[in-house]
């Protein structure tokens, strides 16, 4: 925290910072709309699609009797993989008294909310019938993993939600304050019921930071238990490729990497489009460059006893899939998802140069997209190979590939989250005002006070 | 034991009988024996009552023609194939029998043998028919179950045809309990000069999972009236119930999950949730401080 300021240097600082900080909720041009628009009419053809699906049943997808979780599940694996961000920004660094990850914990709760809400919505629209959705509440079986997945689905949910709206209360009421007439009346008005009448007075403070520590020792268990659970899913069986120890961490690890590169993503953009180059810095893409390299070492790890050790000993099943992987049908995307997934990235950012903002954000769209992609192979191969021999089914039986339908709802998911994300940034600031002026040494009376 | 019998039978004939000769021929001295039994109603009742119990399972109804189709098939008592037989033929072939026929000679008396080709001729046109099927009469039927004694008590009824009930003695009521693919006949009982009759339940009936037995009464079908139905009668033994799915199995139903399980299922989201409600109290502090 830097020397706090006098009231007048601090007013005019805040000011500054408040200007910068609402640009995104105030900026309303020609490429907002055209952005809202693409977004929306890829949802609505997703959408479209959805429908089709629910009028004709999953016979319209590519699954069948063995191949029973498709690109569904892998994206639903992908979302609960990107959300698990905001897990390890906003609360695993925080609790260690990481400082430059502060400003960017919103925008990893931002990409954690949109990716377990849409996590749970792939899982209905996976769901032949969806309108028996409350079953799994009604009739759920406690032994089953599946039902664990939807409790901590749900309750990560919950608590992404509070820790981003928690920290959002001081800048709602500054925003209710103090925003310029600039700001639509209607956001307005959401910010004062939403502020909750905070005035910024030590005590609420210190209701916040209890409740934010709660929240921050909460979201331990349950983000790594989220992701640890969906492994389960598959590692609770016995089928070669899922059936393996490591299931749990090596998922986590694997969250980190996708997290990591979805949330750089977004930095950017909003460094780029809503002019916040002295608060996403050079410095904060070089420090995510850093966790982005070890996280990456991590998930090469795993990813080294996941291969290395049932590849050595190639039992008989477990040979099957892994040369089916390593030389056979799914072998380019393996190595591809490797390559562009892991040894690129730690390669290439190992140098300082790859770790500034442009280089850096066109490998994480590559480390994003290998680890859709890795999602994909974890699911699919092993279901391709039954341990019994697929026999006597027509030909679209003993192979999966994806139909039209299918790549249709995927890209609603992919639209949806992006509108997620968009809606929040468009609706508050995407960094915490507050807290940064308080780094920058302002007071929080002056925070506070009302507009002069 | 019916059954065993009729199986015996039919195996029997599949096996030895395939392609014997037709004829079946009687010594000529047997031929011309007479019936030493008179024919009168009684006999031919008595026989009757040994044709239900010996030959039916074969041969049928009489005139209904719906004897077991075995190869040869056993005649119809109306037909002219059985009525040309003299009566020592009739009596010869019951004593000895011959391939699926069985051979009677040390299952019924001499007596009750010549009884039973009474009751044959019953059905021979140039003999007077002395069983005439009579209209079956309207009856009523009253019974209710002693669960203490296990005990079935009847009380049966008879239009006497000037509209009026008179007590019915001498009534034949047969008692089944009702099971899942049919009634299950326990026991039959002869109503007494009252009109009653008890029936004591065996104890070995089993009924469903709490003993409960659907009791059928009914009464033979000379008498036309409803059968009495007693639904869950607690007299039967407890149907024995062994569990098919070993407790705390993996993959199964709610009832039999792990303790271990649902302890730590329940004890993380509780955990959770209580947690969460926490920071929500805190939020809702918050905003009473702020309108303070």
């Amino acid at each position: 925290m830097e020397k706090e300021k006098s009231p007048e240097e601090s007013r005019k600082l805040l000011d500054k910072i408040t200007f910068d900080l609402t640009r995104s909720i105030v900026k309303r041009d020609e490429l907002t709309n055209f952005w809202y628009f693409i977004l929306i009419m890829f949802a609505l053809v997703g959408l479209w699609g959805w429908g089709i699906q629910v009028r004709d049943g999953l016979g319209v997808t590519g699954m069948r009797d063995y191949v029973s979780w498709g690109m569904y599940i892998a994206n639903f694996v992908f979302f609960v993989a990107v959300s698990l961000i905001g897990f390890l920004i906003s609360s695993a660094l925080h609790l260690l008294k990481i400082k430059w990850s502060k400003v960017i914990s919103r925008v990893a709760e931002q990409v954690a909310i949109a990716g377990v809400a849409l996590a749970g919505i792939i899982i209905v629209m996976d769901m032949g019938r969806p309108d028996r959705f409350l079953n799994v509440f009604l009739h759920g079986r406690f032994a089953s993993p599946i039902i664990w997945d939807v409790t901590v689905v749900t309750t990560y949910l919950t608590i992404s939600v509070l820790l981003f709206y928690l920290p959002l209360l001081p800048d709602l009421a500054l925003l209710r304050d103090k925003g310029s007439d600039d700001i639509p009346q209607w956001k307005r008005n959401v910010y004062r019921i939403l502020a909750l009448g905070w005035k910024g007075n030590a005590e609420q403070y210190k209701l916040m930071a209890h409740a934010m520590r709660i929240l921050m020792i909460l979201i331990v268990p349950v983000g790594l238990s989220i992701h640890t659970v969906t492994s389960w899913l598959f590692a609770a069986t016995l089928r070669s490729g899922w059936d393996t120890t490591i299931f749990g961490p090596y998922f986590v690890a694997g969250a980190f990497v996708a997290g990591v590169a979805a949330v750089i993503i977004v930095m950017y953009m909003y460094r780029v489009r809503y002019g916040l180059k002295d608060y996403f810095e050079d410095y904060h893409f070089n420090m995510m460059g850093k966790l982005f390299v070890l996280v990456c070492l991590v998930y090469l790890y795993f990813n080294i006893n996941e291969f290395f050790v049932p590849g050595y000993k190639m039992k008989t099943a477990e040979s099957i899939h892994l040369s089916n992987l390593f030389t056979g049908k799914f072998s380019t995307m393996f190595w591809a998802t490797q390559l562009f997934g892991l040894f690129l990235p730690i390669t290439l950012m190992v140098n300082k140069f790859f770790r500034k903002p442009l280089p850096i954000t066109i490998i994480s769209v590559f480390v994003l997209i290998a680890s859709w992609f890795k999602r994909y192979i974890i699911v699919i191969p092993t279901l391709e190979h039954p341990f019994l021999p697929v026999q006597n089914v027509p030909e679209n039986y003993q192979h999966y590939a994806p139909t039209s339908i299918e790549t249709m709802i995927t890209v609603f998911s992919f639209m949806a989250a992006i509108l997620i994300i968009t809606i929040l940034a468009k609706m508050f600031p995407v960094i915490a005002i507050w807290e940064y002026a308080e780094e920058k040494g302002i007071s929080r009376e002056i925070i506070s006070e009302p507009k002069n | 034991m019916k059954k065993q019998f009729t199986l015996t039978l039919v195996i029997a004939l599949m096996t030895v009988y395939q392609g014997m000769a037709q004829e079946w021929l009687v010594p000529d001295d047997q031929k011309g024996l007479t019936n030493p039994s008179e024919y009168n109603l009684s006999n031919v009742k008595k026989g009757k009552d040994l044709y239900m119990k010996n030959c039916k399972s074969c041969h049928g109804d009489p005139g209904k023609h719906n004897g077991l189709p075995l190869v040869p098939p056993p005649p119809d008592m109306v037909s002219e194939q059985m009525q040309k037989n003299t009566d020592g033929e009739l009596f010869f072939k019951i004593t000895k029998g011959r391939g699926g026929m069985p051979q009677f000679e040390t299952t019924i008396s001499e007596d009750d043998r010549w009884r039973l080709i009474n009751f044959i001729r019953n059905f021979d046109p140039s003999h007077e028919q002395l069983l005439v099927d009579a209209p079956p009469q309207k009856a009523k039927l009253l019974a209710s179950v002693n669960e203490v004694e296990k005990k079935v008590e009847i009380f049966a009824e008879v239009d006497d045809k000037n509209g009026s009930f008179v007590k019915l003695p001498n009534a034949a009521v047969k008692i089944s309990a009702k099971k899942a693919f049919g009634n299950l006949p326990i026991g039959e009982v002869l109503t007494n000069a009252e009109g009653r009759a008890e029936y004591q339940i065996p104890e070995t009936l089993i009924g469903d999972e709490s003993g409960m037995v659907n009791i059928v009464v009914q009464l033979d079908e000379n008498y036309v009236t409803d059968n009495v139905v007693l639904d869950a009668a607690k007299v039967g033994q407890p149907k024995p119930q062994p569990r098919l799915i070993k407790k705390e199995i993996l993959w199964s139903t709610n009832e039999n999950v792990q303790s271990w399980l649902l302890l730590s299922y329940l004890g993380a989201v509780g955990a959770a949730w209580a947690a969460i409600g926490y920071v929500v109290f805190q939020i809702f502090k918050i905003w009473r401080v702020g309108k303070e």
